[in-house]
């Protein structure tokens, strides 16, 4: 079969064919941005949705698991959704309100200012053929913000950028751009209620000798469906500290595509995926070390209970030039229920010969010794294996530079486990 | 740094035409002629003296194969294969018969085997084989009682592979008594169809993938190699292939059965000459253990990697897999793969009978321009099934060296355990080490473990033995000597000592 065969397509491609062909005329873009568009579609409508033939969704194979696709614009007003900690400027990526206080130095343009200039076109063009989530999210893209933070701004409070959807579909696109010696946090909420088909992208570049600490809070009913995508670049001695806590949802795939390309540059990956019900949630990673003395470690604890079922993807690619790099990727899994299952594939791809690179990948059950310490002390054992495993994912989110969100976010893992304990 | 300068510099500097087999014989052959068809499947079942039933499974293979496609999942690239450009057949022409003893063998053969270090003709074997006029000698060759005979008595049963036909067996009356059948598949295609028939294609059927639907249809030689309920076989099997004519493919197939409280052990090695075309070599190799069985397969396979600028060299293209069908199964491969242009092989391990063990030793060494993508899988299925996956990769020169690797627990798979390493090293900058492994977990009781590595010769270590005196070439030796140990540990005595040394060869200049 070949590329220009087409293919039968199922109930969710055609769905999203169908809305494409509604909604075109009446979504925001230059003329050139409509091309764009109809690229993006293209690519979908002739190939499908990849299988677990194409290498990167061998895990989640989006033809067959996405069952259907919603109709209707699915923008809601985030008001219901508080916070995730104190004092936290927010900011609506639906109507792209910007709060009073937000913190001096940050601009932010409404992303539909920015596709009716067509200012957006080259960046909505997929990375590649399997860049499902870019293309989707190009064809559709409707909602966002744009986000500017000056050079030297250091952020007295952190953002939280929010997007809280009702039933139908949302499309949402946030450009960031970090300037030079900024210091910055940034809070994503993908929360919302309803059958739901969610595409997300933020494109975040982050200036030479900044901090960024990114922190994502995925909270998706069970009847949402979201594809979501992060792009970074860093720069020279630029440090992002990105931090991931998956705890809802149904199909859900969050991809992070990131580039190293200042020397010093340093990333650190913290991702918590607590998997329940009968969802899955599939973190997909690919991280280019491109120019020497890069660092990255990137730690991610899942646990899976009833007949979830999850991924974890991770390649490191250090090029020729990359040398002394240092990279550590860690994939530890506790399964709690004998009907969910995980899979990982944490891939190294080296060029360069003088480097550091190693990962590990476990799946376990508790550790029996620890377990025989809590109860030895009079813990019953219930208690003491629901500690332990709290303990197990908790651990890495308690170490984050910001007290008020790890608070925040050990609470949030406390909900999960109330209901799903 | 300079040591690892120079450890570059000596890379750049590597001269990889070292390959010291790749000497060609001169010996008159019969060819089938280039192409494939189902004549031409037909023409070898016939010079085979196959049953009909053979041809039928070949010609079903056959079929699966035109509709399948080339893999490319593969971290290997090559320019596409004229597969109607390759002789399916090929025979020293002296042997249309069937050589019925070593003296029958055209002494060209002899002495290329010879030159491969094989001990066919220097061991007592010899003494004992029968002139074609003569009684055999075989048959009386020895009073002991084999079934006493220590393990291990550095005799070694050898079947060689000479393009398309086997040319001897050695030690093969002892076997018999033992009960042990070890002869080249065709002729137990013939003598014994109908173990043949029962288990080919049982762990590998012929559509399992393309190149192992091609070997099911022209596969021409191989062993078979089966040992009933509760035999120790007395000594270790060996098989050596070697490709020498031009143009022609090698399509070996091997069958190893190890009934309920069987042991065998079985060593494999490989050569071909040096020559400027890439040939192509798609073997399928097919393990069953039934009950408490236990078969340990190790390979050598030093293939001809092609010459510096990447020119020729083998392809090698293999499918191996070992079914743990019993309970208490037990399969261990260990490879040493320092030759091909090219290879593609993932020996594996289905763990189906409950307590099964498998495992899985490799060094792959890459240099030059060869592509190596190996690895394995473990397949858990059986309770409390172990498997440990220990894998080294060494890559040098404008090498490109992947560790491709699964291990899949599924849902009834109650406790199973795996622990897996690989590492791999890197010398010069040219070279490409990757790691892709595949960790699937469907069952709550499931312990896995996975670790990866990937560095260069750690400065610390090299600096500790030179200051000990020991020069910086040797030095290097001596770690990549270490960094391999725990697989080479696990290869027969005799193959340790050559494994070693192969290493050293396909490293020269860089590590000495």
């Amino acid at each position: 079969m070949t590329a220009h065969t087409l293919i039968k397509n199922t109930q969710a491609e055609s769905a999203l064919i169908d809305a494409f062909a509604k909604s075109i005329d009446t979504l925001p873009g230059a003329a050139t941005t409509t091309t764009a568009r109809k690229t993006a579609i293209g690519g979908i409508s002739t190939r499908g949705l990849p299988t677990r033939r194409v290498e990167e969704w061998h895990y989640t194979d989006l033809r067959n698991r996405l069952k259907t696709v919603p109709e209707g614009d699915a923008r809601a007003s985030g008001d219901a959704l508080n916070a995730l900690a104190e004092g936290i400027a927010r900011i609506d990526l639906f109507d792209g309100n910007v709060p009073s206080d937000l913190p001096t130095g940050v601009q932010v343009t409404h992303l539909r200012d920015l596709l009716e200039r067509g200012e957006l076109d080259r960046s909505l063009a997929p990375a590649d053929p399997e860049d499902v989530i870019g293309a989707l999210n190009a064809a559709f893209v409707s909602h966002g913000a744009a986000l500017t933070i000056d050079a030297g701004a250091k952020l007295d409070k952190p953002l939280e950028l929010s997007a809280s959807h009702g039933p139908g579909q949302a499309h949402l696109r946030v450009p960031v751009s970090v300037g030079a010696d900024v210091e910055a946090t940034i809070v994503e909420r993908q929360t919302g209620e309803g059958a739901a088909f969610v595409t997300g992208v933020v494109d975040l570049t982050v200036g030479d000798d900044a901090n960024v600490l990114w922190v994502l809070v995925q909270e998706q009913a069970v009847d949402t469906d979201q594809l979501t995508q992060m792009k970074f670049r860093l720069g020279k001695n630029a440090r992002l500290t990105l931090a991931i806590l998956n705890a809802g949802g149904r199909l859900v795939r969050h991809e992070i595509r990131g580039v190293l390309e200042g020397e010093g540059g340093d990333f650190q990956m913290r991702c918590v995926n607590l998997l329940g019900g009968e969802s899955h949630v599939d973190v997909t990673m690919v991280l280019d070390h491109i120019v020497p003395n890069t660092t990255g470690t990137e730690i991610v604890r899942n646990i899976a209970t009833g007949k979830a079922s999850g991924v974890f993807q991770g390649q490191i690619r250090v090029a020729k030039e990359a040398q002394k790099t240092d990279a550590r990727m860690a994939c530890n899994t506790l399964l709690v229920s004998d009907e969910a299952d995980f899979s990982a594939k944490p891939e190294l791809e080296i060029f360069a010969d003088d480097v550091a690179c190693g990962h590990g990948a476990t799946v376990a059950e508790i550790d029996e010794a620890h377990l025989f310490y809590l109860m030895s002390r009079g813990i019953p054992e219930n208690r003491a294996r629901a500690l332990l495993v709290k303990a197990f994912v908790a651990e890495i989110l308690e170490e984050l530079d910001h007290e008020a969100i790890s608070e925040a976010l050990v609470s949030k893992v406390d909900d999960w486990f109330s209901k799903n304990g | 740094m300079p040591a690892v300068q120079e450890t570059i510099e000596q890379v750049r500097t590597l001269d990889v035409d070292q390959y010291k087999y790749g000497f060609q014989t001169d010996i008159e052959s019969e060819k089938a002629p280039k192409g494939l068809s189902e004549d031409i499947i037909r023409l070898i079942s016939q010079k085979k003296g196959e049953p009909e039933w053979m041809l039928q499974w070949r010609l079903e293979a056959y079929k699966r194969w035109l509709s399948m496609e080339e893999p490319d999942w593969a971290r290997v690239s090559y320019p596409k294969i004229d597969f109607q450009d390759i002789h399916y057949y090929a025979a020293p022409k002296s042997f249309k018969e069937g050589p019925k003893s070593l003296d029958e063998v055209d002494p060209e053969i002899l002495k290329t085997y010879e030159k491969l270090g094989i001990p066919l003709k220097e061991q007592e074997i010899l003494a004992g084989v029968r002139r074609a006029d003569e009684p055999s000698q075989l048959n009386g060759d020895s009073d002991d009682d084999i079934s006493e005979a220590p393990y291990g008595k550095g005799r070694v049963a050898v079947d060689a592979v000479f393009d398309s036909v086997s040319v001897a067996t050695t030690f093969k009356n002892e076997l018999k008594k033992a009960g042990v059948i070890f002869m080249p598949i065709s002729e137990a295609i013939r003598e014994h169809p109908e173990l043949v028939k029962k288990y080919i294609g049982s762990v590998v059927p012929q559509g399992d993938n393309y190149y192992a639907a091609l070997n099911s249809a022209v596969f021409t030689d191989g062993s078979f190699v089966f040992v009933p309920k509760g035999v120790r076989c007395p000594m270790e099997l060996s098989t050596y292939f070697r490709i020498n004519e031009q143009n022609t493919g090698q399509f070996e197939r091997t069958l190893i059965i190890a009934e309920e409280g069987a042991y065998v052990s079985y060593l494999e090695g490989c050569t071909a000459p040096q020559r400027d075309e890439n040939q192509l070599h798609a073997a399928v190799v097919e393990l069953i253990a039934m009950d408490d069985a236990e078969i340990k397969y190790s390979t050598v396979q030093n293939w001809y990697p092609g010459d510096k600028e990447g020119k020729g060299g083998i392809y090698n293209f293999v499918t191996k897999r070992g079914d743990c069908r019993g309970a208490r199964s037990h399969i261990s491969w260990t490879q040493v793969e320092t030759g091909s242009a090219i290879t593609w092989k993932y020996p594996s391990c289905i763990l189906r009978g409950d307590d099964s063990r498998g495992e899985f030793y490799s060094i792959a060494v890459s240099n030059g321009h060869q592509q190596i993508d190996s690895g394995t899988k473990m397949i858990h299925i059986g309770k409390n099934t172990t498997s440990r996956i220990i894998s080294k990769g060494i890559s040098a020169g404008n090498s490109q060296n992947t560790y491709r690797g699964q291990v899949s627990v599924l849902r009834k798979a109650g406790d199973a355990r795996n622990f897996t390493q690989c590492d791999s090293l890197l010398i010069g900058n040219e070279c490409g080490a990757h790691t892709v492994p595949y960790i699937e977990a469907k069952n709550a009781s499931a312990r896995l473990e996975h670790e990866a590595t990937t560095s260069k010769i750690s400065e610390d270590q090299l600096f500790y033995v030179m200051q000990r005196g020991i020069p910086e070439e040797e030095a290097i030796a001596l770690i990549v000597n270490g960094f391999v140990k725990d697989v080479i540990q696990e290869l027969p005595m005799e193959f340790a000592v050559e494994a070693q040394k192969l290493i050293g060869i396909s490293l020269e200049g860089s590590v000495g």
